[in-house]
């Protein structure tokens, strides 16, 4: 025999849902089809909604390339390092990526490296306008064929070097300043990519890292040239 | 430039990714996205009902903890931290959609101490049970009013828990379970007047195609 009313019921019906299941409650439910009706339909609901969750998917990856693109313009996120430099040097306050990889230096030293690196690559950017000719001469006397890039850079550096040298101390005191740096630079991206071979990023450095040394090489070149 | 690609991060635990997102490491708070879009995504989702707006939302929420990432010391889960911003930017949505500035008690409708009983409880009527399908259901959750519907959501559809609920909405734990409950009888309502909609167009039907045959 049911011991509440259908509108007493109603007080019950939350923490029936919730699995707080009174005698009277239970009885009354035996009792009412109006009332147990209403349990089916909630319990349909909350089983039907609950199964959504199993077909949910992921954002378009054109969420992630926007947000990216706003986090950078907004100069919340750094360039990742590759993972083989020390994770836990990132506790450490950085200058940016580039600072990553010079992790002994002193701030001082690694702004001028810093610098000078930029100003390597700047002025091989915005080389004579005869640059490509110059870079066909250069890559045709490195002889490049399937031997490793480091190797043909190495040669290149010998040839460039001595034409730099035997013309004037002063930039070659700087361009060998510079070339330091970059060999510095790709010492670090090829220790990371022979560590994570697989690693994007690292790859893409020690790539550009290359460009830089061929463009700092190709500048050597040219100054030895124009000078003699 | 962007780099659109994935950075391989391998399977870096979310509190190693959270200090170095708190840094500014990029493939951290990527590995922070990859981990949480996917509810994120689908909260806003099942809130706006379209997935332009919902890709929206969901890229503002994310903005939103990273902007603010630095200051998360941990107190609260990090999902829930990070669900409380986005149910904090789908609702400022859906008010300024309303076009009032309302507080989320107003986002809920008056309920039946304060106004009035609401229509049938228990009464004879058509049954739900085996009518019930994802495609009624979810224009039916589209038609409730916001703050019943993040807490159906958060709770029916994606499985928190209503202490959970209570931090992410900034309620109490007994304010969830009561709009959880008002939101499953509404929703009740609403399919059921639907139902009623579909016998009225179903006799319809069928009496035009008996009168065309006579």
């Amino acid at each position: 025999m049911a011991t509440i009313t259908c509108r007493e019921f109603r007080s019950y019906l939350a923490p029936w849902m919730e699995g707080e299941r009174s005698e009277d409650a239970q009885a009354h439910v035996r009792a009412c089809p109006n009332c147990s009706s209403v349990i089916r339909d909630l319990e349909a609901i909350h089983t039907e909604a609950r199964s959504w969750s199993a077909s949910e998917q992921d954002a378009p990856e054109r969420v992630w390339t926007a947000l990216r693109t706003q986090l950078e313009q907004e100069g919340l996120i750094r360039d990742t390092i590759p993972a083989s430099v020390d994770r836990a040097q990132a506790a450490a306050p950085r200058t940016g990526w580039f600072a990553g990889l010079f992790p002994r230096l002193p701030r001082p030293v690694l702004a001028g490296a810093y610098l000078a690196a930029l100003v390597a690559v700047a002025f091989a950017l915005s080389g004579p306008v005869n640059r490509r000719v110059n870079e066909a001469r250069w890559l045709k006397g490195t002889q490049i064929s399937t031997s490793p890039l480091s190797a043909q850079l190495n040669f290149a550096e010998q040839n460039s070097s001595s034409y730099v040298t035997r013309s004037n101390s002063v930039v070659s005191a700087s361009l060998h300043q510079n070339l330091a740096i970059v060999d510095n630079y790709i010492a670090l991206c090829e220790k990371s990519v022979s560590e994570e071979p697989q690693n994007e990023v690292a790859r893409d450095y020690l790539y550009e890292a290359y460009q830089q040394k061929a463009d700092l090489l190709t500048q050597m070149t040219e100054r030895g040239e124009n000078v003699q | 430039m962007a780099r659109t690609r994935r950075i391989d991060t391998g399977e870096l635990p979310e509190a190693e990714a959270i200090r170095l997102a708190q840094q500014g490491d990029a493939a951290a708070f990527e590995r922070l996205y990859r981990l949480h879009n996917r509810r994120v995504y689908s909260l806003c989702l099942r809130m706006v009902g379209n997935t332009a707006e919902a890709e929206d939302l969901t890229q503002e929420a994310f903005l939103q903890l990273f902007r603010k990432i630095a200051t998360f010391r941990g107190e609260s889960a990090f999902s829930t931290w990070l669900h409380r911003l986005a149910v904090n930017v789908v609702l400022m949505k859906l008010r300024k959609k309303s076009g009032n500035e309302s507080s989320l008690e107003e986002l809920t409708e008056p309920d039946e101490e304060s106004g009035g009983p609401r229509r049938d409880f228990g009464g004879p009527d058509l049954r739900l049970s085996g009518s019930i399908d994802r495609v009624n259901l979810q224009r039916a959750v589209e038609q409730l009013p916001p703050g019943y519907k993040s807490v159906f959501v958060l709770h029916d559809v994606q499985g928190y828990e209503h202490n959970e609920i209570a931090e992410i909405m900034a309620c109490s734990i007994g304010n969830s379970k009561s709009q959880l409950h008002k939101a499953r009888m509404r929703l009740r309502e609403l399919l059921h007047e639907a139902l009623r909609a579909q016998a009225r167009e179903d006799r319809k039907a069928a009496s035009a195609e008996t009168g065309g045959k006579d």
